[in-house]
Order: C-alpha cells, then structure tokens, then sequence
C-alpha cells in the first residue's frame, strides 16, 4: 500500500472509510430508532396552535438555554420521570426550512428544564407575565423578556387576553396584550406535560 | 544598566526583543493578494463575532439591556458561534491551507478564480446566515447547525470548490510524495463535505431521537473532523517551518492521522450522555474518548519533541509562542473532553457552564493560538511586511490572559453549578451563584476582544504593498 504516494488510494480511503463509519454511528442507529420510537400510549400530537408555538420557541432560540430531556439520574427527579424515546416520537419536521424535528432536548439548562412545564406552571397568566418580563415573577431570573410578542394598545378590545402586569413592568401608559405569537408559545409551553409510562408487562417489543 | 543586552534591548526594556522574520520568499503577488484577502474576511469575521459574544456575556448580568428581538439571546447566540465558526475560523484556516498545500506539492495553486469563488460563498453564507438567524429564521437545530439548509448549501459548496481545487493540486504535485500535511489537511475537507451531507439530508432525522442521534454526530465532527485535523495538518507545515527543522517523527504523525479519522468519528454520541439515546452508542462513544487519548499523545508529543531543544528560537520568536500555546492546548483540553465523557463526570458537568470553558479552552486556545501563530509566520514571508513586534506581544497576553479568566472562571462556576444540582438545591440557586464567574467572563471577554483588535491592527500592518510589478507565470515557475 502506497498512501504516500497514490493520492487517489489515500483520497478513497478517506472519503469511504468515513462514510462507513458514518453509517455505523449515526445514519444506522438514526434509522433504527425512527423505525422504532413509538409514541406512549395516552400522547397526542401537537395539535396546530401549539405547532405553531414550537415554531415560535426555535425562531426564538429557547433551545439554547433550556432543555427538555430528564435524564435516569437522582438530581434530575424534580424534573419528571426519565425520559424515554417515544416521548420525543411526536416531536417532527416543520416545514420545509424545518424538513428535520426540531433539536428540543438541548445541551445546556442555563434555565430550568421545561420537559414538564406544563404540569409546574399550569397557569397562563403565570407563563404571560414570564414572556413579558420573567423578573416579574422571578426576580433573580437572567431569561431575556420577549415583549415583542405583546402589543401595547390604549383600549384592549373585548376578547383580548390582556397580561396583568404589576406596576413596575408595565408600560406607562396603556395595557399589555397578548399577540397570537405569545398565545400559540404559551399552548405549546402548556402542552408540554409527561405522560406515564406505563409498564407493559410481558410486551416487551411496541 | 549600561550594557546592553543581546535578549533585554535598552530601548524596550520589557518585552524580549523578537527576530525579523527572513526576507520575502514569495513573489507570486497573485497568490499574497489571495491569501491575505482570505485573512483580511476572516479579521473581520473574528472582530464581528467576538464583538457579539462580548455583548452575549454582558446580556448574562443584564438580561434587560435591550428588548430588540434581533438582539435577543437565544437568536443572537448562534450568530456568535457560526460566525466565528464559517467566518473567521474557517476562513483563516483555509488561507493558511491555500499557502501550504500549493507550497508542499510545489506546484502553484491549481485555480485561481475557484479559490476567490470560494470565498464569495462562504462570506455570503456567514452575513445571509447572520441576518436569518436574527429575523428568527434558523432551522430548529442545535449548536453550529442553525443554518437553514440554502445557506448551509452556499458554504457547503465553498468548502467542496476548495477540495476540488486542492484536490487537483495535490494530484499534479512536483514531488513524489504526499506530505502528511496533505493528508490531514485533505481529510478535513473531505469529511467535512460528507459531514454537511448527511447532517443535512431529512431522512433520518424525522423524529425527535433520531434527530438526537445526527446532532450529536455533527456537533462533534463540526469541531473534530474539520477545525482539528486541518489545524494539525497546518501544524505539520509551520512548525518544523518555522523552527527549521524537520518534524521529530513522521510515522507517529501517520498513526495519529488514522487513529483520528477512526476515533473522532465515533464518539459523537457523547454530548448526549445520559440521555434517551441508544446506550450502547453512548458507551461506544465514552470508549472512543477515552481511546482519542492515543491520537492527542501522539500528536502532541510530536510537535513537543520537534520544539525540544528550540527553547530559545520560540521565545525569539513572535509566531511561535502562539504554536506553542496552541499545541499545549489541543492536549490539555482535549484530554478534558475525555473526562466530560466519562459519565461520573458527566453528571456533574454536563449542562453546566463547564461545556462552555470547554469549548472555549479547545476553539480558542487551540484553534484559534494556531492560526495566529501560522498568519504571524507567514504573512511578513510573504509581504515583506512585519506586524508591530510589541503589539504581537500584547496581543499574545491579552488573549492568553483573558482566556484564562474567562474559562477558569467558568470551569469553577461550572463546577458549582453541577454540584448544586446534585445537592438538588432550587434551580435559581444555580443562576444566582455564577454572577460573580459571569462578571469574570465578561472582564476575560473585554480583554480577548481587545487583542483582536491589536491583531487586526497588525495584520493591516502586514499588509502587502501595492507598486509591485506582477511576474510574468514562466518566471514564477522557474522559482518554484
Ligand atoms: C471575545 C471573545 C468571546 C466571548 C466574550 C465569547 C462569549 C460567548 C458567550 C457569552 C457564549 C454563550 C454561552 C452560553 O450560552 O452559556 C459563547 C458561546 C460559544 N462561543 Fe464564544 N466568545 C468569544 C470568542 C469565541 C471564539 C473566538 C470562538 C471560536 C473560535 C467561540 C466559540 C464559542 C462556542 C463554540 C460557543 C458555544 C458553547 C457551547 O455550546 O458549549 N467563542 N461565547
Ligand atoms: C479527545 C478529544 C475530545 C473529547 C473526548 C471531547 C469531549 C467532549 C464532550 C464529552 C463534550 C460534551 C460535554 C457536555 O455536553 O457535557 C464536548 C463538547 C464540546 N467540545 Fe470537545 N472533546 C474533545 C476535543 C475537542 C476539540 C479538539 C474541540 C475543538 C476544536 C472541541 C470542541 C467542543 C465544543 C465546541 C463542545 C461544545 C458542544 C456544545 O455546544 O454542546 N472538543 N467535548
């Protein structure tokens, strides 16, 4: 073998060796586990307002900083129970800019976890208040306030959601409401709740 | 002091006085012009990016600093990674990698328009890149692949012009052997092409795990199978260079060639320890890092060994220091990415701030002190013009020590925060305690950006002049 001095061997070798091995350790097990991540019994797709909402958590970028996966560790119990593959089954593409699911388990918990967020805080006024500006209800938080998805307006219509504000938060003049961006987030930040998984005795495979 | 030192000189009594580089070897203006272009996008690039990352740290003591949505963090912080990344990172690295190839094979560079080609596509990739992810427009990925896929396909097809062309230089070479930097410098960019393919193809990545499993895959490869080997590859090429001497072995080289491209490839699996993807593969990715211990030995003893007995030309020498740095540096931290995989280390640091001295430690005092060691060696070789040999200085310390503050502060803070977890303290507890390691970072941040604005400023210093005449090609080639 002459790797010094065939510069097409060397190339080849190269270029398919690491396909291969990219087939071993990535595209391989990809497969396998699409082929086999089946949603646990009592998930429900996302339903159009809360897709709508993951669009707007990744344009966003909450990605960086919070992450949705527990893992089968002691400090992470305050989070929910471990995950598991299936609960990221319904996780999918978008669109086509988007033609691969969305990266929700994240890399780094600058924030808390939010696999189960929708179970810690329940209430939609807490999440408004939180988007507006979270010091307003978590004082030493460092998370960036989105009031862009809010609207300012003199005389908030009849069916507007309008957000609570507490003085120091509140613009001077006018009231806060919510934009159908900060509506369609808050459905997906609410959707997002841990199923049971429940045992299956004696079916091992499904 | 009446005497006056040969090291110490009276009128710059603190600094060491550094060698002047050798005389002009290159009279190719063509080929000086390209390569500096190529640095010159790059500088900027490094100013641009780091200017964003300096903000992103203030954002961690002010959260409130602003309210513009393009400004906001989580739009703003992949702009910082990606264009330090493509633009600056990148761009540098290829310059270098358009000097060394055409010079090892001794045959000029096989096309010229395809390398300026190159260079309009990934500097439009990196400021169309830029601009989406602000407008929130970014593919729902994780680190460095936030691109949607056209502009990911616009700085593909830079990189797979650049193989081409080095391809086709390589194989009509005026030697008979492939020098190994050659080899690594190929392989970088052969992997990277494959890499961007299939990171990018859908198929595979339909849900959430399998996603998983492709961005742990890339995330590692991004940094393993593109900015190492070629920065090794370099390294084969300016350190024996610039010390004048041949490189201590040429086998051991070799071996670590191999075992890089085996090893590395595998162990992307280990950003996501603990998590719900396959075990088996988390556990073969932990052995591979461990293993990646034989590549890192290897290739930092031979680089040490080269410099052994070299002491007194480094500290001579503006250019060498930051080899030195860099090569100490690909040891240590990637040797600390060994252990963040071992998964009793993992639990602590994994999620934390660690990850990001880490990355820091490694792009930065690794990649980043060897590019600027090769530009220094260079760039007056080919210009004729020195940078300002103080300003080398400071802009050496400066970034030296400001990446100490800014990781140091983060590794312990880190550190912390992992513990607080364990100790399962309420999670703002874990914000709260790293204010001060945040206020550290910034401070560390300030002095980084300083020095590469000196280096900035020096490489406008080196710039080639303009009234020089062109060869004519048939001159060149009697030269070569
Ligand atoms: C003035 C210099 C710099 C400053 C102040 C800075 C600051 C930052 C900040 C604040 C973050 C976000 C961390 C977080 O989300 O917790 C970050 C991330 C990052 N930066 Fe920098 N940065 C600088 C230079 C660089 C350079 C030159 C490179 C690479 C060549 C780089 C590579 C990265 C990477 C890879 C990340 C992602 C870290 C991770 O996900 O673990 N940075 N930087
Ligand atoms: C033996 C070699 C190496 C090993 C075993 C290794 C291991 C690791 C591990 C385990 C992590 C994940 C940490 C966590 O999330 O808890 C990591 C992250 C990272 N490493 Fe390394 N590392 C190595 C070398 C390098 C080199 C040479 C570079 C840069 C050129 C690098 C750049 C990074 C970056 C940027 C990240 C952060 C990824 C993110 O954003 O989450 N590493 N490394």
């Amino acid at each position: 073998m002459s790797f010094h001095k065939n510069h097409w061997l060397l190339f080849s070798v190269i270029f398919f060796g690491y396909i291969a091995l990219s087939w071993i350790v990535a595209i391989g097990p990809a497969i396998w586990v699409q082929d086999h991540a089946h949603a646990l019994p009592g998930a429900k797709p996302l339903t159009p307002i809360e897709r709508r909402g993951l669009q707007v958590y990744v344009a966003e970028g909450c990605i960086a900083c919070h992450t949705q996966q527990v893992r089968p560790l002691k400090m992470d119990a305050v989070w929910g129970r471990p995950s598991a593959p299936g609960d990221y089954a319904y996780v999918k593409p978008l669109d086509i800019w988007h033609p691969y699911a969305p990266a929700v388990l994240g890399s780094e918990r600058t924030g808390p976890d939010l696999t189960s967020i929708g179970a810690r805080q329940p209430s939609e006024i807490w999440q408004y208040l939180h988007l507006y500006n979270p010091r307003s209800v978590s004082p030493d938080s460092i998370m960036p306030a989105f009031p862009w998805l809010f609207k300012v307006v003199a005389k908030p219509p009849a069916d507007a959601l309008v957000v609570p504000l507490p003085p120091t938060y509140a613009p001077p003049s006018g009231t806060v409401v919510a934009t159908d961006k900060a509506k369609d987030l808050v459905a997906y930040l609410l959707s997002l709740k841990q199923v049971p998984l429940q045992v299956a005795c004696g079916s091992g495979a499904k | 002091m009446t005497e006056s030192s040969p090291i110490l000189s009276v009128d710059r009594p603190l600094v060491v006085g550094k060698a002047h580089a050798e005389s002009v070897v290159e009279h190719d203006t063509a080929w000086t012009r390209l390569i500096y272009v190529y640095l010159a996008c790059a500088t900027l690039w490094l100013v641009v990016g780091t200017l964003i990352g300096l903000y992103l740290s203030i954002k961690f003591l002010a959260p409130d600093v602003d309210h513009v949505p393009w400004l906001s963090f989580g739009r703003l912080r992949p702009v910082h990674t990606n264009t330090v990344f493509w633009g600056w990172t990148s761009l540098a690295m290829i310059a270098l990698v358009l000097y060394v190839v055409p010079k090892t094979n001794q045959r000029r560079l096989y096309s010229f328009p395809l390398a300026w080609a190159s260079l309009a596509l990934i500097n439009l990739a990196v400021i169309i890149g830029g601009l989406c992810l602000m407008a929130g427009i970014n593919n729902g990925g994780q680190e460095y692949r936030e691109y949607i896929w056209p502009v990911m396909a616009i700085f593909a097809a830079g990189v797979i012009l650049i193989a081409y062309n080095l391809i086709r230089t390589i194989a009509d070479r005026g030697v008979e052997e492939i020098y190994i930097s050659n080899w690594y410098i190929m392989g970088g960019f052969l992997w990277t092409s494959v890499l961007i393919t299939i990171s990018y193809l859908p198929f595979y990545q339909q849900n959430g795990i399998s996603e998983t499993i492709i961005q742990g895959y890339y995330m590692h490869n991004a940094v393993g199978m593109w900015f190492t080997p070629i920065m090794l590859g370099l390294t084969y090429y300016f350190l024996p260079k610039l010390l004048n001497k041949p490189i201590y072995s040429y086998s051991l080289g070799v071996l670590a060639f191999w075992t890089q491209m085996v090893f590395y490839t595998m162990i992307g699996a280990h950003h996501f320890v603990f998590a719900p993807t396959p075990w088996w593969l988390q556990t073969v990715a932990i052995i591979f890092s461990v293993g990646m211990v034989v590549t890192l030995a290897a290739g930092t003893g031979n680089f040490l060994l080269t410099m052994k007995g070299s002491g007194r030309t480094i500290a001579r020498s503006y250019s060498l220091p930051f080899i030195l740095a860099g090569v100490i540096s690909y040891f240590l931290w990637s040797a600390q990415g060994t252990l963040e995989a071992l998964r009793s280390l993992n639990l602590v640091w994994h999620f934390t701030n660690y990850t990001v001295a880490h990355s820091h430690l490694t792009m930065y005092g690794f990649v980043v002190f060897l590019l600027w060691g090769g530009i220094y060696g260079l760039i007056p070789r080919m210009t004729g013009r020195e940078p300002s040999h103080l300003l080398a200085g400071v802009h050496f310390w400066f970034a030296l020590l400001g990446y100490f503050i800014y990781t140091f502060a983060l590794m312990v803070g880190g550190t912390l925060q992992g513990m607080s977890w364990i100790l399962e303290a309420p999670f703002i507890q874990s914000v709260r305690l790293m204010e001060p390691f945040w206020l550290l970072r910034a401070v560390g941040g300030t002095m980084m950006f300083l020095a590469h604005l000196i280096f900035a400023y020096n490489l406008w210093r080196m710039r080639p002049l303009r009234a020089k005449r062109e060869m004519p090609a048939t001159q060149m080639e009697a030269l070569a």
